[in-house]
């Protein structure tokens, strides 16, 4: 596969939220508004990318029979550093991303990304690979929000789009979740069986 | 067994540098998440109850015994006198604990402002007792009757009208101020009137 297939094929084909469902369980949680999904997909990106140059690099010491903990020790540090510098430079950003920091550490798809792509592929693919599944799952959670904050807060990015009196509440708390995500698995699973992906 | 040595000390090895690694990003950037903390409070303060100059923490002079709601009196001064009062407070919201800040003025006993610092409540239902939209439904009023929620719009001067479908929010953050409210009429009620 070229560079640019290792970065395409996690927008589409192999997107971890709605082709692989892993991460479901911060996609449900954050994708509240349109705001929290991206901010959560921004951070997310980021410390995928770290942690698979990391573990491409270290990909040949690292012995295959303790390869989880420690890639679950580099996810946790690369985390934990994340924070603290965003809290300490970035107020601003820390405020609106703070909350979903801590849980990126149970993130599946990067111990996924880890473990599928970056121990058995050099560094230059596992930047392309993280970069594409980071944009996928970042598009992922825009979308799934986007339904969500504009069906139950009425509003999109906090501006108000529909009246007061149209939104439906139930979009909003965690059964609306489960219902955006379920129509959205759905109809891509449609799209994907009518164009052959 | 020979090999479980080594995998230890391999796991012991990578768990060190990235302790390493942490600590020296901590060591960086804690004095400066001290202060960020610090200058928010600072803010807040401000926001509450904007005359005085000074602000001091007097918990312990104020409150002898733990309260189960109140958490900080802190005493705003101008030019070293004592003009307003401002309390932090924590109630039990819809979904976790909801922290707030709020402010009484020495001089007429009206409430100045409340601000929602800390809170957890549902996006788009309760979070929105964090906005000015709710949080200035508090302004100016009298601190010797206790507020009530109601969920129209309020026909008497104590009522707060509540968010829409957000009853227990408004009730948490009502409550707090409630609390503030009786221990400023109990505490400085007397400095009131001379």
């Amino acid at each position: 596969m070229s560079l640019m297939q290792e970065f395409t094929k996690g927008i589409v084909k192999e997107n971890p939220l709605f082709r692989l469902v892993l991460g479901t369980c911060p996609a449900l949680a954050v994708t509240t508004s349109v705001e929290n999904g991206l901010g959560m997909g921004a951070a997310f990106t980021g410390v995928l990318l770290a942690s698979n140059i990391v573990i491409s690099l270290m990909r040949s010491i690292i012995p295959a029979s303790v390869r989880i903990p420690a890639y679950v020790v580099i996810i946790a540090s690369f985390v934990t550093m994340t924070d603290q510098l965003m809290h300490a430079f970035t107020p601003s950003l820390y405020k609106a991303l703070g909350i979903f920091i801590p849980l990126i550490v149970v993130n599946c798809i990067i111990l996924g990304r880890a473990e599928a792509f970056a121990s058995r592929n050099s560094i230059l693919p596992s930047i392309m690979d993280a970069l594409g599944m980071g944009l996928g799952f970042t598009i992922a959670l825009g979308l799934v929000s986007t339904f969500r904050e504009v069906l139950g807060a009425g509003t999109f990015l906090g501006i108000q789009i529909l009246p007061e009196s149209v939104p439906a509440i139930l979009m909003i708390l965690p059964p609306g979740g489960f219902i955006t995500l379920g129509c959205l698995l759905a109809l891509l699973n449609k799209l994907q069986k009518k164009y052959a992906w | 067994m020979g090999d479980i040595i080594k995998l230890g000390l391999f796991l012991m090895l990578v768990a060190a540098v990235a302790g390493l690694g942490v600590g020296y990003v901590n060591i960086m950037a804690a004095p400066l998440i001290e202060k960020q903390i610090l200058e928010e409070k600072i803010r807040s303060f401000k926001e509450v109850y904007p005359e005085g100059d000074n602000v001091k923490n007097e918990t312990a002079k104020y409150l002898g015994v733990p309260d189960p709601i109140l958490k900080e009196v802190n005493i705003s001064y101008r030019s070293g006198i004592p003009v307003g009062v401002i309390y932090l407070a924590q109630t039990k919201g819809y979904s976790g604990a909801i922290t707030i800040l709020a402010g009484f003025d020495l001089v007429s006993g009206k409430i100045i402002a409340v601000k929602v610092l800390i809170q957890t409540e549902t996006p788009g239902l309760g979070a929105k007792a964090k906005e000015p939209a709710f949080q200035n439904r508090y302004k100016e009023k009298d601190s010797v009757t206790e507020l009530e929620v109601s969920k129209t719009p309020p026909t008497r001067e104590n009522q707060i009208q509540a968010i829409t479908a957000s009853t227990i929010t408004s009730k948490a953050v009502t409550k707090g101020v409630n609390a503030a409210r009786e221990h400023f009429v109990a505490t400085f009620g007397a400095a009131k009137q001379k």
